[in-house]
């Protein structure tokens, strides 16, 4: 059998550089798909890093821990006791997360409403650390007038250009935020407009007040307490690995606390981009039918044209199943290698003219929001190995799967008519 | 102790029945026949007489409507395609009218196909080989494909594929057919010599007159049946 088992690649592979021209034009259709599939795959995975980077930065970070129901609630009642914050950032030291960790922002948010003597609107005051916040948020490099939040920092706010419109307000006005406290009633508090930004994003800039931490604690009542700790991780493709690890390390926790990924936190993003990875699937659909349309065709014209030469082949002693084997192995070859050169000229191609991004700010206005995120003009491709690894993978399937027809076809030749037949 | 001969080939009242547009055609008529070890046999007679049909039962290429077929005393009638195809691939050697080489094998390979199957050393195969290249006059050759040799060339790295596997029978359609005379008149010495100093047997299916008149027993074939079977002595060689 190890003779058999060397001659069948053999021949396969003299057979696919004997039609020369014809597999070298399936070849390029192939390749040519594949770098396709690969340059639109890179972009999407990239697209949705940004849609994801710039929602978790503005949102609470790839996960957050906080109480129970306060997602459901928002309620100040459903806060993070000192206790379980600490529990929250303990747990954020344990090896499997820590080395993933970027960035973590603890934050005391009510729902309230803002004043001015011009007008009242509601709003999502959040206390922050203005330090921890500035590396956190994104808010922080939008300013259009005055500055972000600094230690030391009291009576400070920093808020949207709508808001600011709406309540008349400038740097340096005063407002007055009222909110629920933790004593069930309702509290004021003076502060006064220390910088103003534009986000792009119309709820944003028209109902994010950002106060320090410190003097949210004090004016509600909650101590030390806060809502949320959000946490900013390296990327978003290890938010499953690190949840995982953080919900085994919580198992046994007895504090009130729970720690949720960005998908829950942020279920309209999430959907968005599974919607555009459906969107992308059936793009990706649709051109592997194409190629296996190619690889059939080619290998099946092949098939056909080699009637006679199957003959031979049985009569001199190859059963049906060594020739669908070599007709296989013909296809499996014909895609194995358009399908890596495919890859390579992808990969390659995206890597040497976009890998700093590809500009679309000639199709999108700068505001350009999409489920809660502004979209970036410019998306930056994603390279990663999963990429790779399941490229390949594909590639093997679609070969497999486009040679098994011809393979079939190779082994219904009735031997005495082929030999008959007229090559 | 003398061991019972065992013919190279037997068939009894086989037949084969074709159905072609609802009809029965019977290509193979009630055929008997045994063929020993070191024959040079022709199957001669018009078109649509048989002999094709006949040589690929010998062969099992194709499966009788009825009646049995023998090789080396294995009943072809019972086998599984896949026992067929083990015994063409050690037992049967074929020859046939024409394209009878795999296009993107150069001579030497095409040559040692058969032995490539069954697994037989390169060394080993490399020997067999250039040993009968020299006896047919292909030496210097070896690295040809196909496409760069002769009709004639063609035909006789075909026979050495053939012969090569040390077979029980070598089965010849046509071999003759599509060669000029000093082509075919080589191409049979070689197959003679072959019969006659290896003790290779032949089987030819053919009209070609000078090949009919090397065989040493001529069997003519009319409308699927044997019409006469004559062995001839003094001829061959």
């Amino acid at each position: 059998m190890n003779g058999r088992l060397r001659v069948l690649p053999l021949l396969a592979i003299r057979n696919v550089r004997r039609q020369a021209r014809r597999s070298l034009l399936t070849a390029s259709a192939m390749a040519l798909g594949v770098a396709v599939l690969v340059f639109s795959r890179t972009l999407a995975d990239g697209g949705h890093e940004d849609w994801i980077e710039s929602g978790v930065r503005l949102g609470s970070g790839h996960v957050a821990f906080q109480a129970p129901r306060f997602r459901a609630t928002s309620n100040i009642e459903d806060r993070l006791t000192a206790s379980a914050a600490a529990t929250a950032q303990e747990a954020l030291g344990v090896p499997g997360v820590a080395e993933h960790v970027r960035n973590v922002a603890p934050r005391l948010e009510v729902q309230g409403l803002a004043n001015s003597p011009t007008a009242a609107v509601p709003v999502a005051i959040v206390g922050v650390n203005p330090d921890l916040e500035a590396t956190f948020s994104e808010l922080a490099d939008r300013v259009v007038e005055g500055r972000y939040l600094q230690a030391g920092d009291r009576l400070h706010a920093y808020v949207g250009t709508r808001l600011a419109d709406r309540l008349d307000l400038e740097v340096g006005s005063r407002l007055v935020l009222t909110a629920q406290d933790a004593r069930d009633e309702i509290a004021g508090q003076f502060v006064r407009v220390v910088g103003i930004f534009r986000s792009g994003l119309p709820v944003a800039d028209e109902r994010l007040v950002h106060i320090p931490i410190g003097t949210a604690q004090s004016w509600l009542g909650v101590g030390a307490d806060v809502t949320t700790v959000a946490v900013l991780l390296e990327s978003g493709w290890v938010v499953p690995d690190v949840l995982q690890r953080l919900h085994d390390v919580l198992a046994g926790t007895s504090e009130n606390l729970v720690v949720l990924g960005w998908q829950e936190a942020m279920p309209q993003l999430d959907a968005a981009i599974k919607v555009d990875d459906l969107g992308n699937y059936i793009f990706n659909f649709i051109l592997y039918a194409i190629i296996i349309l190619a690889i059939v065709n080619t290998v099946l014209m092949s098939v056909m044209y080699r009637t006679r030469e199957f003959g031979l082949l049985r009569a001199l002693g190859l059963t049906k199943r060594q020739t669908a084997a070599l007709v296989f192995g013909e296809g499996v070859f014909l895609t194995a290698v358009s399908g890596v050169i495919g890859m390579v000229l992808g990969f390659g191609f995206t890597w040497v003219f976009f890998r700093n991004g590809l500009d679309f700010s000639f199709m999108l206005d700068n505001d350009f929001t999409f489920s809660g995120v502004v979209l970036e003009p410019v998306i930056v491709p994603a390279f990663r190995l999963v990429q790779v690894v399941r490229s390949l993978a594909t590639i093997a399937f679609v070969g497999v799967l486009a040679s098994l027809y011809p393979a079939y076809r190779a082994t219904r030749i009735d031997l005495a008519e082929a030999m008959k037949f007229e090559a | 102790m003398t061991k019972q001969r065992m013919p190279a080939v037997k068939t009894a009242d086989v037949w084969k029945v074709f159905e072609h547009d609802g009809l029965a055609v019977e290509a193979v008529r009630g055929v008997s026949l045994d063929i020993e070890p070191g024959e040079f046999v022709v199957l001669a007679g018009p078109s649509g007489s048989g002999k094709t049909t006949l040589l690929n039962l010998l062969g099992g290429l194709t499966r009788p409507t009825r009646g049995g077929v023998w090789i080396d005393g294995r009943d072809l009638t019972s086998m599984s395609e896949r026992e067929l195809a083990k015994l063409r691939l050690e037992r049967v050697g074929f020859v046939f009218q024409a394209y009878n080489l795999l296009p993107v094998l150069t001579a030497l390979e095409n040559a040692e196909f058969s032995l490539l199957l069954r697994g037989i050393p390169p060394d080993e195969r490399r020997r067999r080989v250039e040993e009968l290249f020299a006896v047919i006059g292909m030496t210097g050759l070896e690295d040809r494909r196909p496409a760069k040799l002769s009709g004639g060339e063609q035909q006789r790295v075909a026979v050495a594929r053939a012969v090569v596997g040390k077979p029980a029978l070598v089965l010849a359609d046509e071999p003759t057919a599509n060669l000029d005379s000093a082509a075919s008149d080589a191409l049979l010495g070689v197959m003679a010599d072959l019969n006659r100093e290896r003790g290779t047997t032949f089987v030819f299916a053919t009209h070609d007159t000078r090949l009919m008149e090397r065989a040493k027993r001529l069997i003519r074939l009319v409308d699927g049946a044997i019409e006469s079977d004559d062995v001839r002595q003094d001829m061959g060689g």
